[in-house]
């Protein structure tokens, strides 16, 4: 094994949704800050049970959406009355009602591309290293396990006592996960 | 004061794993309580070992028709659009028929994700996948024909906006210019929500892997997704407001598309309607589609208890109500054809239901608005020889309602003298049997290496989801 | 995507505040007093105006039409709550449903409109018969067969509503499953009924005010309108509700009625912008008129107006999850909605009337005042001594429990 093997955090393995939300409250109530969920869908009420602010997902799809929309109007606008007008059947060279549906699309596919990058950002995605995929249980988060993993970085981290914690709260199986060495990849 | 109190054991239903409609014992959106685990084998399954010989079947017949389009398209670019049957007066025949029939194929796939999703309809997860992805192949099949059909497809992209040495630009007052925007900002949103909601899919099949290019392949796509509820909040955000785009999104194009036919001053085109229509249109189709496509997957990939017949149920629910919807429209027209008093308008009704392709016309109606009446009966709806006839069916009365609006309007306008009759070629013909082969092969190509249902949504609405116990 | 909450077994214990399992007793009991007494003084104030030509029809019939398509909204909300098994609407359905009841009095309030029927269409007056274009569309648009079209309209919408309340009514006492189950099975051929008759309903009311004009899509356009202000009425009576059946009505459903509006506001606008640009591309004369009037000096402004007001700003301002989820903000956007509903009406009704320019007047007022007040005093006279909830409908827990994404 080469490179340096360091102590990257703790990993809890849960059996229900129902458990890993309790757990998560748990967690949450100890004051650790640097921990996250991992399930294989989305749990209902995980955002509240972890503590976690709402998305600004919205805020990207609004902007970009505005711009796009703004963006293709201003394109039709220039190209018809400016750069290339053209009368046709005697409509204005701004014929606005005719330039609405161009500016819809616009807008919508400005708002998608906000929705998709804002989540690739905020989700800090792709990321295909990370020191979990190192664990083998952990694959089975896609499957019908669910995790806890709080990160040795947290201040209030302490190898025994953050163990003995997540067992408290109906941990199945506590590993330990490092960094470093040649099987952290995803891929 | 307590509410009404039902006692479950009437209903037949053991409570447990249930999600129980207090009215009617509505059964489990998923059958066989397979858990988690089991949800992901199902799905997961089809896609790791060999396929079905059925499948090898039908992705040859699928082949050999993309291979008479591929031979079509070449013979069209040779000789020119004059191998075709346009002509004057009906200067728009097949090619615009097939192309507002693909699109509006698509549009049930978003109605499935998108509009249900906002509806809060959970049994859309188990066919929501496989609609999304019959709608990028349908938009695909939809926009090959306003590329091919121009006279000179090699400038094909004059219709971009694209900076250019003649300083010419798009003409963007005209329909066909919306046409161009619309239909592939929709192949494109489509396939952005698509795409969103197969990350963690794909991930499920990354950590399952057994060899190491189906690992690299999967785990490329699925972009190091691990799960964590900091990003499923930021994906879920995402995924709602994509449903929220793709919503008006859904309405918009398939209005643009029928805006080509409103926008003129032709009797029988030129009537406010037909964006709404259009749009009910599509859906009813598209949902027919799906319906097809499921009847054969479900059983071939042996998913029968994700897929089941409480899903066909309901979408012979929607395909009675888009089905109502486009029969109100035919009578709306109808009725105003004669109210407005003009009468190239009430001529032109009268000569699609009693001129030259009269026959087009009777086949569109009894396809459209007689077959849906079926599905009055819950019987009917959850009898698959049924759902799989009335589909096809269905599918069959809306390409030839664009037939008739296309040809009949055309045809005979305003001048006897510039009547005329449309024919299609044998190259129209075969054009239009290759575009189902391209759908097909790529149908085929989807459900041999990508998960059919999306396995981790179907989780999510499983009684072992619940978080409240 | 994520699981909703569920009733947790199929027994369903569900604590209501006593306010909503018992009538109200001091809820809304001075609105048959207060809307009776106000219709009947404004109707008085209005009526002398009867005489001086169409100005007191067309303010009557924007008035009417106001009040008809909210309860007509009622009407398409409790039927599509009931085909569609729709479960969190259930807290709010006994409002839709004593909305949708007014119908038969409203029925009653159409007597002036009968009686001014020359006033208000050209093609009741004799000279329609010189009119080649009338001449053609006569059959339809003839007094008799009109009249006979809005008494049968009228009458089966309040035979609907009657029906459907009263079934309601009755699962009060009996928490009967089976007639949840009735009501879904008459729900479908409901809508389509209503669907055709809302049709013609705005064909012949409104559409034919200019009888040379025509287009398909209008009876949507009246349904989108009248969506809109139904939606926005419940978010009204849902927050006065509050006071008598206290949290029951959570931010959970004003969300959603939130999310309706604001959903049908943009169905509206695609629905308007689709009439006008389809029109105006197409531009020829015969339906350009209709529009021409509208965006003339005299009626250009109210057309901005209504544009920017019915869907610009509500878009923006519903759009916010904090504004919907404030009973308080989407009040104020409720309000708003209902009167921009009114001016939606009074600009497709006037300008037939009066092609070159909106004259408000004070009759336009009381005639509004007449027929609301009217109708706000039958809604009080239904709602009285019942409760405002629908207590023992097998759904109702799933309603008190269900929360937003």
């Amino acid at each position: 094994m080469s490179g340096e093997r360091k102590l990257w955090g703790l990993l809890a393995e849960f059996t229900s949704p129902a458990r890993l939300a309790e757990a998560c409250r748990g967690v949450r109530d100890a004051g650790y800050s640097r921990w996250d969920a991992h399930t294989p869908f989305p749990v209902h009420g995980l955002e509240a049970a972890m503590g976690l602010r709402r998305s600004p997902v919205g805020w990207f799809v609004l902007g970009l959406g505005l711009a796009g929309a703004a963006g293709g109007m201003l394109l039709q606008w220039w190209t018809a009355t400016t750069a290339y007008p053209l009368v046709i059947s005697g409509k204005p060279l701004f014929s606005w009602p005719a330039f609405v549906p161009v500016m819809f699309e616009c807008g919508v596919l400005g708002g998608a591309a906000g929705a998709v990058l804002g989540f690739l950002l905020l989700a800090r995605l792709p990321q295909p290293f990370h020191p979990l995929f190192s664990s083998e249980r952990f694959e089975r988060f896609s499957d019908d396990r669910f995790f806890i993993s709080i990160e040795a970085a947290d201040p209030r981290f302490d190898r025994a006592a953050t163990a003995e914690l997540l067992d408290r709260l109906g941990a199945q199986h506590v590993e330990a996960v490092e960094t470093g060495g040649a099987a952290a990849a995803a891929a | 004061m307590a509410v009404a109190e039902i006692d479950p054991h009437t209903l037949d239903i053991d409570p447990a794993v249930t999600d129980i409609d207090p009215v009617e014992g509505r059964p489990r959106l998923v059958a066989g309580a397979p858990g988690f685990h089991g949800v992901t084998e199902a799905v997961a399954r089809p896609v790791e070992w060999k396929p079905p010989r059925g499948w090898y079947v039908v992705l040859a017949i699928s082949l050999a028709a993309l291979g008479i389009f591929g031979v079509a398209i070449a013979w069209l670019f040779w000789e020119g659009v004059g191998i075709w049957g346009n002509n004057i007066p009906v200067g728009w025949g097949f090619p615009i028929v097939n192309f507002v029939f693909w699109v509006g194929i698509g549009h049930a796939g978003t109605l499935i994700s998108a509009v249900l999703f906002l509806l809060r309809q959970r049994w859309r997860t188990s066919i929501n996948r496989a609609a999304e992805a019959m709608t990028i192949f349908a938009v695909m099949c939809a926009l090959v024909f306003p590329g091919i059909h121009v006279g000179r497809p090699w400038l094909a992209y004059w219709m971009l906006p694209l900076p250019n040495q003649m300083a010419m630009w798009p003409q963007f007052r005209s329909p066909l210019m919306w046409d161009v925007f619309a239909v592939s900002i929709y192949g494109t949103v489509s396939l952005l929500f698509w795409y969103l909601g197969l990350i963690p899919d794909l991930a499920t099949l990354r950590d399952r892997a057994k060899t190491r290019i189906r690992r690299l392949a999967y785990g490329l796509f699925a972009i190091g997704w691990r799960g964590s509820h900091r990003q499923w909040m930021h994906y879920e955000k995402a995924y709602l407001l994509l449903a929220g785009l793709a919503t008006p999104l859904v309405l918009s194009v398939h209005s643009v598309v029928s805006f080509d036919f409103a926008t003129s001053q032709i009797p029988g085109w030129h009537t406010t309607i037909f964006p709404p229509y259009f749009v009910a249109g599509a859906i009813f189709s598209g949902v027919a589609m799906v319906v097809t496509l499921m009847v054969v997957c479900r059983v071939a990939f042996r998913l029968t208890h994700l897929i089941t017949l409480l899903h066909f149920d309901r979408m012979a629910k929607l395909m009675l109500l888009t089905g109502t919807l486009v029969g109100y429209a035919y009578a709306t027209e109808f009725f105003i054809a004669w109210y407005s008093g003009n009468p190239f308008e009430r001529f032109a009704f009268i000569n699609r239901a009693l001129g030259p392709y009269a026959w087009s016309y009777w086949i569109m109606v009894t396809c459209n608005v007689v077959v849906p009446q079926l599905f009055w009966f819950k019987k009917l709806r959850t009898y698959i020889p049924v759902l799989f006839v009335a589909s096809i069916l269905i599918n069959v009365g809306m390409w030839f309602e664009r037939f008739v609006i296309v040809v009949t309007s055309l045809h005979r306008d305003f001048l006897p003298s510039a009547w005329g009759l449309y024919a299609p070629t044998t190259w129209d013909i075969l054009t239009l049997i290759g575009s189902f082969g391209l759908f097909f092969t790529m149908f085929c190509l989807f459900v041999r290496f990508l998960p059919m249902v999306a396995i981790s949504e179907v989780k999510g609405v499983l009684p072992e989801a619940r978080v409240h116990e | 995507m994520r699981t909703d909450a569920e009733p947790e077994t199929a027994h369903q214990e569900v604590a209501l505040p006593a306010g909503a399992t018992e009538p109200p007793r001091q809820w809304g009991r001075k609105l048959p007093a207060v809307g009776f007494g106000l219709g009947a003084v404004a109707l008085g104030a209005s009526v002398p105006f009867a005489g001086g030509g169409p100005r007191f029809y067309g303010s009557y019939l924007v008035a009417w039409l106001f009040a008809v398509s909210i309860a007509l909204g009622g009407l398409f909300f409790v039927l599509l709550h009931h085909g569609a098994r729709a479960g969190w609407s259930t807290v709010v359905r006994r409002l839709a449903e004593h909305l949708a009841a007014t119908m038969p009095l409203l029925a009653v309030l159409a007597v002036p409109l009968a009686l001014g029927l020359e006033e208000l269409y050209p093609w009741a007056r004799p000279e329609a018969a010189q009119d080649e274009l009338l001449a053609a569309k006569s059959a339809w648009l003839d007094p008799g067969f009109f009249l006979a079209r809005a008494a049968a309209v009228l009458g089966i919408w309040s035979l609907l509503a009657w029906w459907f309340r009263r079934r309601s009514l009755a699962q009060d006492a009996s928490g009967d499953p089976a007639i949840s189950r009735r009501l879904k099975a008459l729900a479908a051929p409901g809508l389509i009924v209503f669907g055709l008759t809302l049709t013609v309903a705005a064909f012949d009311w409104i559409m034919s005010l200019d009888p040379h004009w025509y287009s398909t899509i209008f009876g949507v356009y009246f349904f989108a309108g009248s969506v809109v202000a139904v939606f926005s009425t419940l978010i009204l009576l849902a927050l006065a509700a509050r006071s008598a059946v206290g949290e029951v009505v959570t931010a959970e459903h004003f969300h959603d009625l939130g999310k309706l509006l604001f959903a049908f506001v943009v169905f509206w606008a695609y629905i308007a912008f689709s009439q006008f640009m389809l029109i105006w591309y197409g531009n020829i004369p015969e339906e350009t008129l209709w529009y021409a009037h509208r965006t003339g000096p005299g009626w250009e402004g109210v057309t901005v107006a209504l544009a920017a007001g019915h869907f610009v700003l509500p878009f923006f301002f519903l759009l916010s999850r904090a504004v919907k989820r404030r009973a308080a903000t989407l009040v104020a956007g409720a309000v708003w909605m209902l009167a921009m509903h009114y001016l939606d009406l009074y600009w497709l009704v006037m300008p037939n009337l009066d092609p070159h320019g909106a004259h408000p007047h004070a009759l336009d007022l009381t005639t509004l005042v007449a027929v609301v007040g009217f109708g706000a005093g039958a809604f009080g006279l239904l709602a009285r001594r019942r409760a405002l909830v629908p207590v023992r409908d097998p759904r109702l827990a799933e309603s008190l429990s269900f929360e937003n994404v």
